[in-house]
């Protein structure tokens, strides 16, 4: 008896270090797209250049929550909850990973725009970056809480990310038509613009699988609807 | 439960009636009915003494009538056993009766009884005998024998009686036994009743001790126990609130993790700290839950690792975070399994920017200084080379090189009017100011420059302003350096207009709108800040020196006005200074 119960708090332990590990990634994301975004506005090439060194960080916990997961599913042959617990876990690790390595992206731009001189000051972009760091934390929060209703609204949020981007893109298209040399660094804007926007394709990715994860539906490819 | 307890003693009272009453029954049914043999016994003992005084041939020749007489049934057997004679039975199917018990009884003491079942008749008979004798010699053996039907009839009536006695008994009985089960429970409720109170916490008072007995002791004992546990729960809670008062008056945030790493408790300053962050709710949260902070969990981390106090700084929030100085240490004094940790948060924001500004200040300073420093030295070095022999190229550095150290001047004269503020040295001559003449005294220093920008210059002021204390020096100076700003900010074509008017309040306003760039946001409440500027290379290619909304800033605060800015990128700005009238001259 005295040994089963061992085992079952060891158990649920390996569960709750998986949680914790997706939280500090989580956390880790955020601060990636933070810092990626404060070296952008700043022209910090510096700061551009940690960030994408500290995507190697979040590469190296990937692997480990990930080899934990299997652990889990290897040895523990979890069922039910459990078995939804892992699987999501494994999904929300590969959204995060992506997330960073996004980040990475932004940073390498910032890097490359640096060196560019400045072509007005960034207004959507920042805000962009502001709710899709948003968006991962509440949907982390959606799995923290076990929050179906949370996970739902960050689904909601990103058409606010994708009409900014629909908008960064009409602006810079104005301003390569006004002037072919700036058409380089627009090229460049867009596409951190663009990655944005995935970062909070990602959010959804993982509030999705809340969802799941919380309610057994798979809600990934459902409409969403404003309720 | 408490039912079961009465139940139980009713059961063990009914156990004992019903007992008692069945002892009794059966102990008297039985003494009736030995009662009851015996007389039909002693009855026929004598009938068959005195027919065995007769001799053998008279018996058998009488046997029937004798019969008829003791209504009994009368046999007679000879020396050997043999039956000579019975008065109900052939004789032919009856064998040996020696070897009955009642007469073998007979001819050893002289008398024989016995009751058997007979088969003949399905009823249990008495046999009673006697030998005979002819002087010492037994000559046979004379049995009387009488059914019991009637000790039988006459015992189940008595026993029916003895049922309908007991019956009659038992039923009050039973109901005093229930009484008595009830006056001893009641208080064992009672206190049931006041120990479940007090469990759920809404005991108030004592026990009311009725008895003397074992419960009233009881009663005691509990009363004085709750009595107990009340003062030590109330000791515990003043204890607790002390702990709790001591903690909430504490500025720093205080937080306490448990050793399931859940935070356990948090001071209000840490709410309130939080609150403004919008994190809530993180109680029984696993610190990584509640803040999502990698500082934070680092430090937490390397505590756990190293196990001695871990001092760091954390930064928290988004828009504008705020910096904790966070010390973990392990609480001392409990038990291994029960190992906590306390976070204390301090918050250093303030400090932390008032740092900035200061390292900000110095690296603008000097860099302020060096960069017409570098041109005048540069310059003046290539004058030296020869420079200085090509008339042309000679005048043009110089012009340069008087710019640059113009602009130098104007650093050093604008931080001497800084710092002279600052430390309280400079003094402001307070006279009454009309406003509207302020204005009008500076207005024409721009004229210049507006027309070479063709810029709109509007000006709206409100007749019969009343007069405000000030120093007019200063007041000017202010409006310079506004005015200065829009100016330099506004792109050709622009419109500027300056108005005053009295408030509500107490002031008047003086507005200055422009169309120019406009300032963002968040970087209003830094504009005040030494060499802070919203566009750090367009602002110092148009000679400013970052000095100038400070010194406003500075000069309105000594003359207790305020100042307000509100803009709008790419629409404009508008700076509201606020002056206090002067409530003496009006009065």
């Amino acid at each position: 008896m005295a040994e089963k119960r061992h085992t079952s708090t060891h158990y649920e332990k390996e569960l709750r270090d998986i949680k914790e590990g997706l939280i500090y990634l989580g956390a880790l994301a955020e601060k990636a797209i933070s810092l990626a975004t404060e070296a952008l506005v700043d022209r910090n090439a510096e700061l551009a250049r940690k960030v994408i060194c500290d995507d190697n960080v979040i590469d190296q916990l990937d692997v480990e929550i990930e080899e934990k997961c299997i652990r889990i599913l290897a040895l523990r042959q979890p069922t039910a909850r459990d078995l939804r617990y892992i699987t999501t876990a494994i999904k929300i690790n590969g959204h995060l990973e992506r997330i960073g390595d996004m980040a990475a992206n932004i940073a390498e731009k910032a890097i490359l725009l640096s060196e560019e001189p400045p072509m007005k000051p960034y207004i959507d972009i920042p805000r962009m970056a502001e709710i899709a760091r948003s968006m991962i934390k509440e949907s982390l929060d959606a799995l923290v809480n076990e929050d179906a209703d949370l996970a739902r609204k960050v689904r909601m949020e990103d058409e606010t990310i994708d009409n900014l981007n629909e908008q960064v893109f009409r602006e810079l298209l104005t301003f390569m038509l006004e002037d072919p040399k700036k058409i380089h660094r627009a090229l460049i804007i867009m596409q951190i613009s663009k990655s944005l926007e995935r970062i909070s394709d990602h959010a959804v990715g993982i509030a999705d699988m809340v969802m799941y994860m919380v309610t057994g539906k798979i809600v990934r490819h459902e409409p969403i609807c404003q309720a | 439960m408490k039912n079961r307890l009465l139940y139980r003693i009713l059961a063990g009272y009914v156990a004992l009636i019903l007992f008692t009453a069945m002892v009794m029954g059966l102990m008297y049914a039985r003494q009736i009915k030995t009662e009851l043999i015996d007389g039909v016994k002693n009855d026929l003992i004598a009938q068959a003494r005195i027919t065995a005084l007769l001799r053998i041939g008279d018996i058998e020749r009488k046997l029937s009538h004798l019969a008829n007489i003791s209504r009994s049934r009368v046999t007679l057997i000879d020396a050997s056993g043999r039956v000579k004679a019975d008065s109900e039975k052939d004789l032919a199917q009856m064998d040996s009766h020696l070897n009955r018990s009642e007469i073998q009884e007979a001819r050893i003491k002289g008398q024989g009884d016995a009751i058997r079942y007979s088969r003949t008749l399905g009823v249990d008979m008495l046999y009673i005998a006697f030998p005979i004798t002819e002087g010492s010699e037994v000559t046979g053996y004379i049995r009387f024998a009488r059914p019991l039907f009637e000790v039988k009839k006459s015992i189940d009536q008595q026993y029916s009686y003895i049922y309908k006695c007991l019956l009659i008994a038992i039923i009050p009985s039973f109901i005093i036994a229930f009484l008595l089960a009830r006056k001893l429970i009641s208080p064992i409720e009672k206190v049931i009743s006041y120990t479940h109170k007090v469990c759920s916490g809404e005991a108030s008072g004592s026990l009311l001790i009725e008895s003397n007995n074992d419960v009233g002791q009881l009663e005691k004992d509990i009363n004085r126990m709750v009595q107990e546990q009340q003062e030590r729960v109330r000791a515990a809670y003043e204890e607790k609130a002390k702990l709790e008062a001591a903690f909430a008056s504490m500025t720093e945030g205080v937080l306490v993790i448990n050793n399931q790493n859940r935070i356990e408790f948090l001071n209000r300053s840490l709410k309130d700290i939080l609150g403004n962050e919008g994190i809530t709710d993180i109680l029984y949260k696993t610190p990584l839950e509640a803040f999502r902070n990698v500082e934070l969990q680092d430090a937490l981390d390397l505590f756990r690792d190293s196990g001695g106090p871990v001092l760091r700084e954390i930064s928290l929030g988004q828009e504008t975070p705020i910096i904790l100085d966070v010390t973990i240490s392990a609480v001392h004094g409990l038990p291994e399994e029960e190992q906590k940790k306390m976070m204390v948060f301090h918050d250093v924001t303030r400090l932390k920017k008032l740092e900035k500004m200061r390292e900000d200040f110095v690296a603008n300073v000097t860099h302020e200084i060096k960069t017409p420093l570098t041109a005048i030295i540069g310059f003046i070095e290539t004058l030296e080379e020869g420079a200085i022999k090509e008339e042309v190229t000679a005048k043009k550095f110089l012009h340069i090189i008087s710019e640059n150290a113009h602009r130098l001047g104007r650093l050093v004269d604008d931080l001497l009017i800084l710092s002279s503020i600052e430390l309280g040295e400079m003094k402001l001559r307070f006279e009454n100011v009309s406003i509207a003449n302020v204005i009008d005294s500076v207005l024409p220093m721009f004229e210049t420059k507006a027309a070479e920008k063709s810029l709109t210059v509007e000006k709206h002021i409100s007749d019969e302003l009343p007069l405000i204390l000030a120093d007019r020096d200063k007041m000017a100076q202010i409006l310079v350096n506004i005015l200065d700003n829009a100016v330099k900010f506004t792109p050709s074509g622009g419109k500027i207009s300056i108005s005053a008017v009295q408030d509500d309040s107490g002031f008047v306003v003086v507005k200055v709108t422009d169309t120019g760039m406009g300032i963002q946001k968040m970087e209003i409440p830094r504009l005040g800040e030494r060499f802070y500027r919203a566009d750090k290379t367009r602002s110092r290619e148009l000679g400013g020196t970052g000095l100038g909304l400070s010194i406003v800033k500075h000069l309105m605060k000594a003359h207790n006005g305020s100042i307000d800015i509100e803009s709008q990128v790419g629409k404009g700005s508008t700076f509201s200074l606020a002056f206090p009238i002067n409530r003496l001259q009006k009065a």
